[in-house]
């Protein structure tokens, strides 16, 4: 049996799946990245791997997410994606006529407009990553709340309270204020809900025309109180993926599906170079030029296998091939 | 022979060659600080008020490296307005001051008030001020000024060609440039933006290089036919009364009419008040071009930037193909795109 395989390397949480070739999902891992996407990747691909059946291979590797170079490296991919092309094909995928994806992730939130199935605009959040789940997380530890029961919990709520959502410091401090007055705590969190919600599309929905089916997908789609908020917003429904977790690595395995049965063969590295071998990253700051580039590189048993971050790319083209010099 | 220091930064990447020349002209040398790096930028943060833009920080960089260099003048301008009626950023206006109120140390800065809002008196006043700093007299103060005038028009050939103002005074200077090919890319991208954030790839996170590297040809605001740029900006009800904000607004307005053009991406500073503006109002205005805007501050992490230009890229590539699939375009049916 043929397996894809499709990889998001998110800065919370790192998915695997595998998907056969009906497209369905074979095998998924959701694991959190815990600040070491090296371990991550390898921890992950290992317990992919366990959950594998014997007599299936991996056949191709599309790798997306903020650590989707590092994944390329590691694992050989046949395609390395942005989250949002990635994110696109999984929604449409999961519904063919889907007009708009809300996918909310650890570090950032983005809106898709599709059209006819293709991306027809996107927005993302701008320099600041609140309301995003690493919002959520650092709340439900504050009030010693799983993250997962954080959704059930609201949902408790009749009389949401209000709180502010534009900054995550004043959203806090809004939290702590109403809880000091002695509102319920239900009330509290789908009051964050909704703040999270309102600012969300007032920030990265600003100005889009947002269409039903609407899918919503993305780590924080667990949260059901965050879904009720936004079909309360919308006055539409709101559809949530069973996978909504791992929609950014099923679009990544269908893209490497479509790379390989174009090219014909994959960059796959197999398991003993991705199990065996201990990986290393090292940075370092390159005194080249006043530029001063933070420079990583990512090594496997000492044997360096890429470098990147340098701007003037001196580093990365001491293992490829040079740019040539124009003259005008 | 006397030293005059010209910072690598804000009007740098409009008015070099004009003042390199002119100071030349008159018997001086002419010196730059280095090209904008992170300790460059690191400095600036240090010696700026925090509320300014990033590009003002990174010039306040540049000011501090010329310091050590000890030049006998910094040119440092007081830049108002460039043509009748319109103006620059107010916090050009106060450059001078603000180098002199936290860089106490700084040689004597050639600050000449550069305010062609009603007439060029004023102007040509203190360009003859200046040029008795050299001892030159007036004939010679305005030949040496028309030549640097010229200077910048063999700078706009090079930029009309496609280059960036950046790469234009590298060429202008050196003959010679380090760089990919122009003309080649299979997608076709306006890219707007203020010359100062946008040219000076240390501050843009090398935008136009990375959209190159994608398979874009970028498409600047110099390189727009400059009679359609002004009538296009003059189409909305008030007059934009900032300079590089109406260029940036018609040439978008042009782009937008283009049939060549595959999107625009605006690229935008936190912390700048016209980009504010004038990036909402590009981006209300552009209804027939996929349009991103882009915005840049202090940090260094370039993955966010990368990952916003890939997906723009794919949905133009992919738009593209569905085009010329189907030649009744799906888009027909949606005209807007915003």
């Amino acid at each position: 049996m043929q397996y894809m395989l499709g990889v998001d390397i998110g800065s919370v949480s790192s998915n695997f799946v595998l998907l056969d070739q009906q497209q369905v999902v074979q095998a998924k891992v959701y694991l959190r990245t815990n600040g070491n996407p090296v371990q991550a990747i390898r921890t992950g691909y290992q317990l992919l791997n366990s959950k594998m059946p014997d007599e299936a291979s991996i056949s191709g590797v599309g790798v997306t997410g903020s650590g989707r170079h590092l994944a390329d490296i590691m694992l050989g991919a046949d395609v390395v994606k942005n989250e949002i092309t990635a994110h696109a094909v999984a929604a449409c995928h999961y519904a063919p006529d889907c007009q708009t994806v809300i996918e909310i992730g650890g570090q950032d939130s983005k809106i898709i407009i599709l059209r006819d199935g293709i991306v027809y605009d996107f927005a993302m959040n701008t320099v600041c990553a609140a309301g995003t789940g690493s919002f959520l997380d650092q709340q439900a530890a504050r009030l010693g709340i799983a993250i997962e029961k954080l959704g059930e919990e609201s949902l408790a709520s009749s009389r949401p309270v209000r709180i502010a959502g534009r900054c995550g410091v004043f959203a806090e401090s809004d939290m702590i204020h109403k809880q000091q007055m002695g509102y319920p705590m239900s009330d509290i969190l789908m009051g964050l809900c909704e703040a999270l919600v309102r600012n969300y599309l007032n920030n990265v929905g600003k100005g889009k025309k947002i269409a039903a089916p609407v899918v919503f997908q993305g780590g924080v789609a667990a949260n059901r109180g965050i879904r009720k908020a936004f079909e309360k917003a919308l006055k539409l429904p709101v559809a949530v993926p069973d996978d909504h977790d791992v929609m950014g690595a099923i679009g990544a395995a269908i893209l490497a599906g479509e790379a390989v049965a174009a090219s014909r063969g994959t960059r796959f590295k197999g398991d003993n170079f991705i199990l065996q071998g201990e990986f290393q990253t090292r940075s370092l700051d390159c005194q080249g030029c006043p530029n001063l580039c933070e420079v990583a590189c990512i090594m496997r048993d000492h044997q360096v296998l890429s470098y990147w971050g340098d701007r003037c790319r001196k580093w990365e083209t001491t293992l490829k091939p040079a740019r040539e010099r124009v003259v005008v | 022979m006397t030293q005059v220091g010209i910072p690598r930064g804000l009007f740098y990447f409009y008015q070099y060659p004009l003042w390199k020349t002119f100071f030349r002209d008159l018997g001086a040398e002419v010196v730059t600080s280095s090209s904008t790096g992170r300790q460059t930028i690191d400095v600036g943060i240090v010696h700026t008020v925090d509320e300014c833009c990033l590009p003002i920080k990174v010039y306040f960089g540049h000011i501090h490296e010329l310091i050590q260099l000890r030049p006998d003048y910094i040119m440092a301008p007081r830049l108002v307005s460039i043509e009748y009626r319109s103006y620059i950023c107010p916090k050009f206006m106060g450059i001078p001051d603000m180098i002199r109120a936290s860089l106490p140390d700084c040689p004597p800065l050639i600050d000449i008030t550069i305010d062609c809002s009603r007439d060029t008196r004023q102007l040509w006043k203190d360009i003859y001020r200046v040029g008795a700093l050299f001892n030159a007299d007036r004939r010679k103060v305005k030949s040496a000024y028309e030549h640097g005038l010229q200077a910048l028009k063999s700078l706009c050939v090079l930029t009309r060609q496609g280059y960036t103002q950046h790469e234009a005074i590298e060429l202008w200077e050196n003959y010679c440039l380090e760089q990919a090919e122009l003309n080649s890319g299979d997608l076709t991208v306006g890219v707007l933006g203020h010359g100062y954030s946008l040219y000076d790839p240390a501050v843009s996170l090398q935008l136009i290089e990375r959209l190159r590297g994608l398979g874009c040809k970028a498409v600047l605001l110099e390189s727009c036919p400059r009679d359609a740029v002004e009538q296009a900006a003059a189409q909305i009800p008030k007059k934009m009364f900032w300079t590089l904000g109406r260029k940036m607004l018609g040439s978008a307005l042009v782009m937008d009419q283009s049939a060549d053009i595959d999107g625009i991406v605006y690229l935008a500073c936190f912390g700048c008040g016209p980009d504010s503006m004038v990036g909402d109002i590009v981006g209300r205005k552009v209804r027939h071009k996929p349009f991103m805007l882009v915005t840049i501050d202090e940090h260094s992490g370039e993955g966010g930037l990368v990952t916003r230009l890939e997906a723009f890229c794919d949905m133009l590539r992919r738009k593209k193909v569905q085009k010329l699939e189907s030649d009744l375009s799906a888009y027909g049916i949606h005209a807007h795109c915003r």
